[in-house]
């Protein structure tokens, strides 16, 4: 029986920095992945993300910084941390000269792995390419290949995961079955790092969300944190009669608006929600209408979205 | 392996109902899971030596060659034949023996020189290029094989084809009459290393090549002509001066004569020579083939 790994990092990168001449792809970028957690690198095109995952995966081997996968320099203990980590790359790839099975089985054979046949043909039939067993990979379709770059990632079961932009290109009803099968495949025991441009995507899957922008990690933090920080509640109501200035500047601090007469909105900060006391958003709104003896026909709400803290951190940044 | 078999116990399956999205830190069972599969790949990597890796890789590149067997295999041997017919039997017999040789005798080292030479450089040439064009390079470099093992597996193919192309030949060769069997062991030894070297030489050319004429440029503006003027067809004391001095810094002089002197037992320049010049292109070619794969130079940028 095999000790359990103890660390608290299986990922960790200290100031990561990869220059192509006067272009900065990764600006000292400095990030820490825990074991068994579901991590989004999230960013529009071009921000990064991409050469990030190569300089870890050892597609990339000039880069500046330090980069450890379990504790093993990916540069110098390269034949251990080439068999810890999987990658599933952006860009659809196939090898003309084989079948389906058999790229699959090659792939596990590079790393030393035995019983091939019988993983190959487990990972297929899981992914739906049983029939195409035999069929040249070049007759594959987008999906199909996609899904056959992910069976070749599996074969070697690594321990940490890459999916870069796993779900570019994808339907919708294959993106919801590739989010339910990562799922399955962390609570396994399978750390996963997926990069996205799709804010849905982060939003379903990810334990903790990087946000990425022009080479630099702007902000890491835990979905709910991020809403917690830069995350705003609104609230609107249709009065009874329409709206006095009195009761407007009652409101001041919570951006009153009066968009149509009967009509009030207001927003604050998510961390002000729930809230107790006096100064509390809800209870001040309250107040205010009845002190000036109106009452609420309809009442609507609702948070920002994670995309637009996602514009929000980046617009900052720029 | 049979414990660890995570990942295919899970079904992929159509209309799989989205699990709970709102996790916000891994649960406690999902981390442990993952940290007793850290160790376990972790034990498992510190065992790999990474030479059934390099095996697999040679499997590969054989099965590839071997898939299009017609167009690696066949048809080099076949052509050859007809050279061999035409110039051997058909002109052949007219033209006097060469240093107490025989033509078609004099003529089957050339040919196999020939066919040694591109076919140990087009394989590992067009293998990885492709592999480049097609993006499937990744999966080998995403491999925890050493530069070493990536050298070892890809020539080893290479060497085959070659290897059996050339015995081949020299087999067809020997059934229909040929004599070449002036010393068998040094035979040997002079194609394995000629092939190597060549086959080093498309590795190197391959990992820099940045379009498909790159591959091509050598077999068709060096390596054919070369060959051509290395005396194939010819012995060069029968060229006229200056040509029989300016073709002794042709390098592939060497390797044809070297050749033929295993077959025959006769050649133009010393052999010792020849040996030397193709033990030496082994070592350059394979530092150069090493230095690239250990930098990550053109391939991991």
């Amino acid at each position: 029986m095999v000790e359990p790994y103890s660390q608290s990092h299986l990922l960790s990168i200290r100031n990561l920095t990869k220059r192509y001449g006067e272009l900065t792809a990764v600006n000292d970028v400095s990030l820490d992945i825990a074991p068994g957690e579901i991590f989004a690198l999230l960013g529009v095109n071009g921000a990064g993300k991409t050469t990030m995952i190569g300089c870890i995966t050892g597609l990339i081997s000039r880069y500046e910084g330090e980069i450890r996968v379990a504790g093993y320099d990916v540069r110098t203990d390269y034949r251990v941390t080439r068999q810890l980590v999987g990658l599933v790359p952006q860009e659809l790839n196939f090898d003309g000269f084989f079948p389906t099975a058999e790229t699959v089985r090659y792939q596990g054979g590079y790393f030393g792995g035995r019983d091939l046949s019988r993983r190959t043909e487990h990972l297929l039939e899981t992914f739906a390419l049983k029939d195409k067993a035999r069929a040249n990979t070049r007759k594959l379709s987008g999906g199909m290949k996609r899904r056959l770059m992910v069976c070749k990632a599996l074969m070697h079961e690594p321990a940490l995961l890459f999916l870069d932009e796993p779900t570019a290109g994808v339907d919708v009803d294959l993106r919801e079955e590739l989010w339910a099968y990562i799922r399955k495949l962390r609570d396994s025991g399978t750390t996963i790092v997926l990069t996205t441009h799709y804010l849905e995507e982060a939003e379903n899957l990810a334990d903790r969300i990087g946000i990425v922008n022009r080479g630099r990690l702007l902000r890491v933090d835990t979905r709910e944190s991020l809403m917690r920080h830069f995350g705003r509640r609104w609230i609107e109501v249709r009065l009874s009669a329409p709206a006095t200035g009195e009761l407007l500047s009652a409101l001041e601090g919570l951006h009153p608006e009066n968009p149509e007469p009967d009509r009030v909105r207001i927003s604050f900060p998510e961390r002000d929600h729930g809230a107790g006391g006096d100064g509390a958003p809800v209870r001040r709104l309250t107040q205010a209408i009845q002190g000036a003896g109106l009452e609420i026909e309809t009442l609507d709400g609702g948070r920002s979205r994670l995309e637009d803290i996602f514009r929000e951190v980046v617009h900052a940044d720029s | 392996m049979n414990s660890n078999d995570h990942a295919t116990e899970l079904a992929f399956r159509p209309n799989a109902s989205p699990a709970d999205h709102n996790a916000s830190v891994p649960s406690h069972s999902a981390a442990e899971a993952a940290r007793r599969h850290i160790s376990l790949v972790e034990q498992r990597a510190l065992s790999n030596r990474g030479w059934r890796g390099t095996w697999m890789l040679f499997r590969r590149e054989l099965a590839r060659f071997m898939r299009v067997a017609g167009q690696t295999i066949v048809s080099p041997v076949l052509t050859t034949m007809l050279w061999f017919v035409v110039f051997g039997y058909s002109l052949g017999s007219r033209l006097e023996e060469i240093q107490g040789v025989p033509y078609v005798d004099f003529l089957v080292p050339g040919l196999i020189m020939l066919n040694l030479i591109n076919n140990a450089f087009l394989n590992t040439g067009f293998s990885l290029f492709i592999s480049k064009v097609h993006g499937s390079v990744v999966d080998i470099l995403l491999t925890p094989l050493t530069p070493i093992q990536l050298i070892v597996g890809y020539i080893a193919a290479s060497l085959l084809r070659a290897m059996i192309i050339g015995c081949l030949i020299w087999l067809v060769a020997g059934i229909m009459g040929a004599s070449t069997l002036h010393n068998p062991a040094f035979t040997l030894l002079f194609m394995v290393l000629t092939s190597t070297a060549f086959a080093l030489f498309g590795l190197t050319v391959a990992i820099l090549a940045e379009d498909f004429d790159h591959i091509n440029l050598f077999p068709a503006f060096l390596l054919m002509p070369l060959t051509f003027l290395g005396g194939v067809f010819y012995s060069i004391d029968m060229l006229p001066g200056p040509w029989d001095t300016l073709s002794l810094a042709n390098p592939i002089l060497y390797m044809v004569n070297g050749l033929r002197y295993g077959m025959t037992g006769v050649s133009d320049v010393p052999v010792g020579l020849g040996l030397l010049l193709v033990a030496t292109s082994v070592a350059v070619f394979g530092a150069a083939a090493y230095y690239l794969l250990s930098t990550g130079k053109k391939l991991r940028e």
